[in-house]
């Protein structure tokens, strides 16, 4: 798939180059490059504060606008801007905002300092609109300049968020910034993936790669030459489920929980590698039956724009071959609308199961949570946990991080873009740690 | 499940004026009045001899008796073929199991067959083959090479239909030979055709893509084309591979047309399938696909699984009369079509017809979500 390939366009499309919004016809990254590396200057020399200002406006900005607050996945973006968010997110990478803005003293003999890595290449997997955009927000939280290639179906959405910035200025310690700085400094494009030559040079361009797909992408883009100093950031494909226990289940809340749960499997329709494709349900006084008639409210609750959201031809297949396997097995079932809206399979196999998308979700009858760890690799994201005990939740917690998963959060959470992310902090790698020295005798 | 199985008498004087009828005679109401009754029948006798279809009946809470229109039908997905055991009749009523290669997967559909279903299903095929063949018997022509209705091989789309048109046949000429995995022209064969059968009443067959691929550019290469008096074409299979070659529909027909020394109207393209044998949808003049009154044809929405508005692009189900030994009644494809009208083509066919859109691609994960397994 990924050599040259007869009929594969070598043309790179740019939408935004320099804070302009035109779409132009590149052959090669050169003056996109150039762009990106003069205007990043001006990035770097923002102070942290006056950055997450700028951004705390956008997010408002864009909820103010009906004609972007309505896309997928945009109110979440306005929570997730929200300046006490980015300054959490920034303490937990870098412990302290101030190095990103000079040498700071700490416990060492020596002053250090976190400096931008310089341009970041962004590869955007297709599952999900706004991937692109938290992937920008984290490159300008490490003041790195940003050359973003998206899905081209992504595009509008993401630059209708990005258009509000110019109109942004934040005043830090009597200066004025301004969002253009920022915009300035990030180039969005699209070029064909399977053309190796042009993957290449946007490979060879970057300072930083940070690459989201799944696992044949993933591969392919980690294979291609860069440059010696440059850092790659997978987020790689990633599987993630739920598993509740008896006390859980048998406590006041749960169908509220349920609600929470059956939006995690809603949202992104289930293509994120934070959506949950199986719940395991400890035994409790509630028949397995009676659990799964709660879900199935559950669902018939959900907004009419996360139950119909549109599927392939292919998916469409794949969902109705699903429920036609689990009605005609012994000891299986399935419980569904007329519509692909969403899916329940039932049965009783201990295992997780391969991935549906499209709103499916297995459910599973256990004798206790503990069959679930074996269970557990490397390739496990998110654990959606409803564990009432908090010893019995620490131990089941640490057990499944130990043998690979990532993320133990509760029903209604598993898609909140909280770092670390799949294990690993990001703007912290987008970032490299530098010290200075003081001269002999002189006071750290 | 009960030791003997009562007589079926279900509709049988029914369908046999069905089989007899001609197959686009009645209008679409008609057609559904006459055809439910049957089916109705056939379902419980189905959830009588086999638990599986039983539950899949019990666990979507489905009573026979309240079905009224052909859409409330519960239908099965083609895939189920090759997983679960489909067989409606007695065991030892089988006469033989049908194994389909299929195109994906690998796995074979299995299709149970017994010596009721095996004769509806040739009486079905006589009686779709005479509104275009007329009631002759004529030469037949196989665009492919004699293997591929071996008995040592698996059946598969192509056996299904040299099989199936082999039925008006009075002698059967294969054109093309297979050597070591490669197709190329019977050229002694050929030469015989040309020089002794172009004026005889003579139709074949080819899958589309091997008659466009292999057939078509061989005798383009050697300059040879047939001038046949009367010849009719009927071909199917392997669009998604013509539409990436470019290859549309009439220019199929035109360019054949003219190698067989026809008319583009005698190039009849056809939808059918193995777990469907019997039933073919021929393209009329006009290019729909017909209905014939043992059958029915609904296209389902990819997301309500509703019928479509006439217009629309859905999975294909078909539906049928004819199998007392599998569940036929209603199979979901994984092919997409669009309905094109009803009882007024202008060919004069009555019933549904349908265009076929293509095959449903194959979903593949999107984006970081993923299989479980970890890669080593």
């Amino acid at each position: 798939m990924w050599g040259y390939v007869p009929g594969v366009s070598l043309m790179i499309t740019c939408y935004l180059k320099e804070g302009e919004f035109e779409e132009n016809q590149y052959q090669d990254f050169e003056e996109i490059v150039r762009s990106v590396n003069i205007c990043r200057e001006a990035l770097a020399a923002m102070p942290l504060d006056a950055i997450i200002k700028i951004l705390d406006a956008l997010g408002k900005n864009v909820l103010k606008k009906p004609e972007i607050n309505t896309l997928p996945g945009v109110s979440y973006i306005s929570l997730w801007l929200r300046r006490e968010n980015l300054d959490r997110i920034c303490k937990v990478n870098y412990s302290d905002k101030r190095y990103l803005d000079g040498f700071c003293k700490n416990e060492t003999n020596v002053l250090m300092m976190a400096q931008p890595r310089g341009i970041v290449c962004h590869w955007i997997a297709a599952n999900m609109p706004t991937l692109g955009f938290f992937s920008i927000v984290q490159a300008v939280l490490s003041k790195n300049g940003s050359m973003v290639k998206m899905p081209k179906e992504y595009v509008p959405l993401i630059l209708s968020i990005l258009r509000e910035l110019p109109a942004i200025s934040a005043e830090y310690e009597g200066t004025t910034y301004s969002g253009k700085t920022v915009l300035a400094a990030i180039a969005v494009v699209t070029f064909e993936g399977r053309s190796t030559g042009v993957s290449e040079k946007f490979s060879l361009a970057a300072d930083c790669r940070i690459i989201f797909g799944g696992s044949e992408a993933v591969r392919a883009i980690s294979h291609l030459p860069c440059r010696d100093h440059c850092e790659t950031i997978i987020f790689g494909p990633k599987y993630s489920f739920a598993v509740f226990d008896r006390d859980y289940i048998e406590s006041d809340g749960f169908k509220k929980a349920l609600d929470a749960f059956v939006k995690d499997v809603a949202v992104f329709n289930q293509m994120a590698c934070s959506s949950p494709h199986v719940l395991f349900l400890e035994k409790s006084r509630y028949p397995h039956e009676t659990v799964v008639s709660w879900m199935s409210d559950a669902f018939e609750r959900l907004p009419a724009a996360l139950l119909n959201q549109e599927i392939s031809s292919g998916l469409s297949a794949n969902i109705i071959n699903a429920r036609a396997r689990y009605l005609l097995s012994d000891g299986k079932n399935c419980v569904a609308p007329r519509d692909l809206g969403w899916t329940i399979l039932i049965d009783r196999d201990v295992g997780l199961e391969e991935p549906i998308q499209g709103k499916c979700i297995f459910t599973k009858e256990i004798d206790t949570v503990d069959e679930i760890i074996p269970l557990v690799n490397h390739k496990i994201q998110a654990v959606s946990i409803g564990i009432l005990d908090p010893k019995k939740r620490e131990a089941f917690a640490r057990q499944v991080t130990s043998r690979g998963a990532d993320r133990i959060v509760v029903p209604g959470t598993m898609h909140d873009f909280i770092l670390p992310w799949d294990g690993i902090m990001t703007l912290n790698r987008l970032v490299r740690w530098v010290i200075l020295r003081n001269n002999p005798g002189s006071q750290v | 499940m009960p030791e003997t199985e009562p007589v079926r008498t279900y509709g049988a004087t029914t369908r046999e004026k069905l089989l007899t009828q001609a197959p686009y005679a009645s209008e679409d109401r008609q057609k559904e009045e006459e055809l439910l009754p049957i089916i109705r029948e056939q379902l419980k006798t189905a959830r009588r001899n086999n638990r599986q279809i039983d539950d899949f009946f019990t666990k979507q809470g489905i009573d026979i008796e309240t079905i009224q229109k052909p859409e409330d039908v519960p239908y099965i997905p083609v895939q189920m073929f090759k997983h679960f055991d489909l067989r409606t009749c007695p065991e030892q009523e089988i006469v033989k199991v049908l194994q389909s290669s299929g195109t994906t997967g690998g796995i074979p559909s299995r299709i149970p067959l017994d010596k009721a279903t095996t004769i509806n299903q040739i009486k079905a095929l006589k009686s779709i083959l005479s509104e275009y063949l007329g009631k002759n018997r004529k030469i037949f022509l196989v665009i492919d090479h004699e293997g591929i209705n071996s008995p040592k091989l698996a059946f598969s789309a192509r056996t299904a239909g040299v099989r199936g048109l082999s039925i008006y046949a009075k002698k059967t000429f294969y054109l093309l030979k297979e050597e070591e995995g490669k197709l190329s022209l019977n050229m002694p064969v050929i030469r015989d055709i040309v020089e002794n059968y172009s004026h005889e009443d003579v139709y074949a067959f080819g899958f589309t893509y091997i008659i466009w691929t292999v057939f078509y550019e061989q005798l383009k290469k050697e300059g040879i084309q047939f001038t046949f008096d009367n010849f009719t074409l009927f071909h199917g299979g392997g669009w998604k591979k013509m539409q990436d070659l470019a290859v549309s529909k009439e220019t199929f027909s035109d360019t054949i047309a003219e190698v067989f020394g026809t008319r583009p109207d005698r190039i009849l393209d056809f939808y059918g399938m193995a777990e469907q044998t019997g039933i073919i949808f021929v393209d009329c003049e006009q290019g729909n696909k017909h209905v014939p009154c043992f059958s029915q044809v609904i296209i389902r929405d990819l997301f309500t699984l509703e019928p479509c508005d006439i217009g629309k692009t859905g999975l294909i189900e078909v539906m049928s009369v004819l199998a007392d030994s599998y569940y036929d009644q209603a199979v979901l494809t994984e092919d997409l079509g669009v309905q094109i009208g009803v009882d007024d083509c202008p060919c004069g066919r009555k019933g549904r017809y349908f265009r076929f859109v293509s095959r449903v691609e194959k979903a593949e994960l999107r984006g970081c979500g993923d299989t479980f397994r970890e890669s080593r």
